[in-house]
This record gives structure tokens, C-alpha cells and sequence, in this order.
């Protein structure tokens, strides 16, 4: 089966620096895939470089048949991708209901952006009593629900997501975690960043190990178990 | 005493609603693409001479001179925008500026080489003698502009925060990144935004010339000031204190002028504007500062 995202040979740079230093990977349709790897390994850069904040400076980046490599951000939510930026990027200035629309931004028809409003606040009824507060007035753990809500308002073929549990205490990661279960039980292709690997290895089908800007090892989380020695390389320097 | 303060105030308003007009126009661009536009009040002049020219060659009705002072505006900020602000998007602040200040001079030289004279007439909205009423002067033309200076506001306030275009404003505002990821062209805000402040200036330049009853290749300057002033007194980037500063502006102007003596005008102005300095130093950023930090 073809995969719905598809990533080869990506280089990104921040000036002369090379982030990416010429990452392949692929996402299957309905899938969890996960990105692992230490601090400044890249994942950040690669998210971006996914989502057109970032434009890559050689290789290409496939969305199901069309090719996305380099297009704006606003063409590449259009186009049906999503990103959960780390630190979340909500609009505190703006209500929570506010913030949901915005994230409905590029679609049309009024009516049906209400019902997927109704039907968000019933998977997350945090953001229900909270929806004409102000997103900045939000605790973290919150900030980050809705944050998932206003990307999956574009209804997106494929939801990135950028360590979410980043900063969260226990109880709320795993309510997080509860949630890209169930969003995964729903038939959502994710994407997910997370430096919690054993949380990570949980939910998802497949996995990359990025390193230094590439791509070091990846497979299923299976086999990651059975290679032990990679495996304490990983969770040594990421433990936490 | 009571009567002379009242009617101070009362001039003061309406002097303090035109700077509104002029501070939101700045505020907005400011808001948006956090890079001060010197050639806002420039560009206001620019609509004012296409406005007086018309009326000079065709003796054009206040209604289409109205019209082609907005129409000269946006014209003249699109120039702008092209030239400073679409290049430096991402770039320095300090250059977009810099290019702002060297349209400004630009702007003035067109304007002398079309209309050579240091001074013309304009028409005024309003001929004949104020209205007097209780023992106060009431100008019909100053209420005019106190009143379609509050029907814009509103209007503006309606649209920020009750049409998609307002929360797209107001999503890019907070964050251009963020607001980019939620497919909103950032880059399509700042043109329109920048047309919008530029029609608002225009507006506020026709009532301005339209009730002193002359043009002056210094209005671009003046306009400038003026709305950077009244911007910087209500903290820089609130749309609510550029509105509140203007009006604060408005009353100091003509108070002090009538207690302190015009030479006091502006002085008191920018005594203000010290102090609220030294005594709050984070006055000017607290906004920019509160976005960062988000
Ligand atoms: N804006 C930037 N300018 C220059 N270098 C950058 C910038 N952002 C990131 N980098 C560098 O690029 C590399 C990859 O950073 P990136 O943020 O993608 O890492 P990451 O894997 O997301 O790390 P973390 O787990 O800390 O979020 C790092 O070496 C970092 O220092
Ligand atoms: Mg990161």
C-alpha cells in the first residue's frame, strides 16, 4: 500500500547549519508512526519542514499523490496535514471557542464547523466549561487539548504532533495519551513526536529513531525490544 | 471657568477623534506586522492632494473628494507596502522602517511638484458660524467628525471580533506562525490590513482637511506624529489605548493651550508621554513583550 505521507531525502538548514541531513520516512494511512530521538536531534525541524513553516532545502515530501515539498503553511492545512506545534501555539488572547474556529479557517459551511465544535467538546470536556475563556487563562494540560482540537477543526488527512506531553504532569500525559488512542481507533493517521519512548512504543505501529539530523534505526516497536543495545543507547540519554 | 473647561473638552474631543482615526490605522499595522509604518502620515497627505487636486481642476462634491482622498491613501499605502514591508516580512524591523522614512520624503516631493504652492484651500464640510448653545460654541463639522470616528471604531471593533476576516486579524496578530498552521495566509492579512488602516487614514485625512479648511505638504508629517503620539501613549499595539491615547491627546491639546498658552500645546503632550515612560519603562512593550512570552 502506498503510504499517505512520504518523506525522501529531506535536508533542512537553518543558515548554514544542516537540521536535516537527508531524512526518509514514511506514514501509513490510519497509523500511528512515532519520532524518537534526543534533544536537537531534528524532529522539531523535520514537523516543521512537514508543515511548510520550515522550506527544506532538497528532497521531497509527498501527501498521498500530490507533492507538498515547499509549499506555504496555509496550502499545506489545505492540502490536509495538521501540526500540534511544540508549545502548543494557541492563540491566549482569544477565546477557546475562538480558537476553534480559527483552526476551521479554511473551510466553509458554517453548520457543520458547529457540529465538529460539539463533537470535540464531548471528547474533550475541559474545553466545554472553558469555551468563552481565554486560551491563555487555560492550565498546560488543557492548552494542549485544545491545541489538538484546533488541528483536527481542519478535519486534516494526517495529524503531526509535536511532544505533547511536553511539560505535562503524569495524570494528564496519559490523558493525552487516552486521546491518540482513541483518535487512532477513529481510522486518524498521526504522526508523533515524543521523547517518552516507552509511552510512545505503547500506541504506535511503527517508529523512527532520528539522530543528529537522520535517520538511525526505525522499525517496529517490537523489534526495538529485542535490540536491546539500541534500545538503552536511546532511553539512557532520554530519560527524563 | 466651568464653561471655558467645557468647551475645551468639547474641542478637545473632536480634535482627539480625528487622532483616533489616525492612531487605529497605525495600530493596526503595527498590530500585525510589529514594524512601525513612517509613511502612514505621508500617505495620508498623498490622498489629501489627490483630493484637492480634484478639487482645484473639477470642483469635485465633498462626497467624491472624500472618496479619492481614501482611494489616494490606499493607493499610496500599497506603494508602501510593495516597497517596505513586503520584503523585510521576516527581515529587520529597522530597514523596514528606514524605507518607510524614505517614501515619506518621496511622497513629499510628489506632492510639491503637482501642487507647488505651500498652502491650498480645501472645502470645509461645514460653512458658516458655529452653533452656539448654552453659551458653548459647537461646530456641526466637529461633531461630524466626532461621530464618523465613533461609527468607524465600532465598525472595526464589529469586524475584529464578529467576521472570519477579525479572527484571522486577530489570530495572525497573536502569532503569524500559529496562525499560519491553522490555514490562514499571514501574508494575505498584512495587504489587507494594510489597505484597511490605509482607507481608515484617508477617511481621517479628508475630515481633518475638511474642517481646518486647508492642505499642506506638512499634513503627512503632522499626520505621522500625531498618530504615533497617541499610539504610544495607549501602550503601543491595543487597538482600545491607541483610541483611549488619542482621545487623552486631544483633551491635554486643548487644555493646556487654553491655560498654558499655544506654545504648551504639544510640549505638554510629550511631558506626558516622559513620565508615563520613566515611570513605567515596560509602558511601550508590555504588549509586544505579553506576545512574546505566549
Ligand atoms: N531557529 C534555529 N536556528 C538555528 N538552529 C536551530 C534553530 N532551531 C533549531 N536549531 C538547531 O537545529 C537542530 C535540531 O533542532 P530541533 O528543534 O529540530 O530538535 P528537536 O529534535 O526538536 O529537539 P527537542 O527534543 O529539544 O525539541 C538543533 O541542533 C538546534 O540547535
Ligand atoms: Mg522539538
Amino acid at each position: 500500500m502506498a503510504p499517505l505521507l512520504e518523506v525522501r531525502d529531506l535536508v533542512t538548514a537553518y543558515g548554514k547549519i544542516e537540521a536535516l541531513r537527508g531524512v526518509s520516512l514514511a506514514v501509513q494511512e490510519g497509523s500511528i508512526t512515532c519520532l524518537l530521538g534526543p534533544n536537537g536531534a531534528g524532529k522539531t525541524t523535520l514537523m516543521f519542514s512537514i508543515a511548510g513553516i520550515l522550506r527544506p532545502r532538497r528532497g521531497s515530501i509527498r501527501l498521498g499523490a500530490r507533492d507538498i515539498t515547499g509549499r506555504a503553511p496555509h496550502v499545506i492545512v489545505a492540502a490536509g496535514i495538521a501540526l500540534v506545534p511544540e508549545n502548543r501555539l494557541v492563540f491566549a488572547n482569544m477565546s477557546v471557542l475562538e480558537n476553534l474556529r480559527a483552526g476551521a479557517y479554511q473551510r466553509r459551511g458554517g453548520a457543520e464547523i458547529e457540529s465538529d465544535i460539539e463533537r470535540l467538546m464531548l471528547r474533550f470536556p475541559r474545553l466545554r466549561e472553558r469555551a468563552a475563556q481565554n486560551a491563555g487563562t487555560l492550565s498546560g494540560g488543557e492548552q494542549q487539548m485544545l491545541a489538538v482540537a484546533r488541528a483536527l477543526m481542519s478535519r486534516p488527512r494526517l495529524l503531526l504532533m509535536d511532544e505533547p506531553s511536553l511539560g505535562l504532569a503524569p495524570l494528564v500525559v496519559e490523558e493525552i495519551f487516552r486521546i491518540i488512542a482513541e483518535l487512532h481507533r477513529d481510522g486518524t493517521t498521526i504522526l508523533l513526536v515524543e521523547q517518552n519512548a516507552h509511552l510512545a512504543l505503547q500506541v504506535a505501529q511503527h517508529f523512527y529513531l532520528i539522530e543528529q539530523g537522520k535517520v538511525s534505526f526505525s522499525g517496529s516497536p517490537g523489534a526495538l525490544a529485542e535490540d536491546e543495545v539500541i534500545r538503552r543507547a536511546y532511553l539512557g540519554s532520554a530519560a527524563r | 471657568m466651568l464653561l471655558d473647561l467645557l468647551q475645551n473638552t468639547i474641542d478637545g474631543a473632536a480634535a482627539g477623534a480625528s487622532y483616533a482615526l489616525l492612531a487605529v490605522g497605525f495600530t493596526l499595522i503595527f498590530g500585525v506586522l510589529r514594524r512601525v509604518n513612517l509613511s502612514y502620515g505621508p500617505a495620508v497627505m498623498i490622498g489629501c492632494y489627490a483630493a484637492t487636486w480634484l478639487h482645484l481642476n473639477f470642483q469635485s462634491g465633498l462626497i467624491v473628494l472624500a472618496l479619492a482622498a481614501v482611494a489616494g491613501t490606499v493607493l499610496a499605502g500599497a506603494y508602501v507596502e510593495r516597497l517596505c514591508f513586503a520584503p523585510h516580512r521576516s527581515g529587520s524591523a529597522i530597514a523596514a522602517m528606514v524605507a518607510s522614512f524614505a517614501l515619506w520624503m518621496q511622497f513629499e516631493e510628489l506632492a510639491t511638484l503637482v501642487l507647488p504652492r505651500h498652502v491650498y484651500a480645501f472645502p470645509l464640510l461645514h460653512e458658516g458660524a458655529p452653533v452656539e448653545f448654552l453659551g458653548l460654541s459647537l461646530r456641526p463639522d466637529a461633531l461630524a467628525v466626532l461621530g464618523v470616528a465613533a461609527i468607524l471604531c465600532a465598525l472595526l471593533q464589529g469586524l475584529l471580533h464578529r467576521t472570519r476576516f477579525g479572527l484571522a486579524v486577530r489570530a495572525t496578530i497573536e502569532n503569524p506562525h500559529a496562525a499560519s498552521l491553522a490555514g490562514i495566509d499571514p501574508g494575505r492579512i498584512f495587504v489587507l490590513i494594510f489597505a484597511l488602516a490605509s482607507a481608515i487614514g484617508g477617511i481621517a485625512g479628508f475630515l481633518i482637511v475638511a474642517t481646518h479648511g486647508q492642505v499642506t505638504p506638512m499634513l503627512g508629517m503632522w499626520a505621522t506624529l500625531k498618530g504615533l503620539l497617541a499610539m504610544m501613549l495607549g501602550g503601543l499595539g491595543s487597538l482600545r489605548g491607541a483610541i483611549v491615547g488619542a482621545l487623552v491627546l486631544g483633551q491635554i491639546e486643548a487644555h493646556s493651550q487654553w491655560f498654558l498658552g499655544p506654545q504648551w500645546r504639544d510640549l505638554v503632550a510629550y511631558l506626558l508621554l516622559f513620565a508615563l515612560l520613566a515611570a513605567n519603562p515596560s509602558w511601550m512593550t508590555r504588549w509586544t513583550i505579553s506576545r512574546s512570552a505566549s
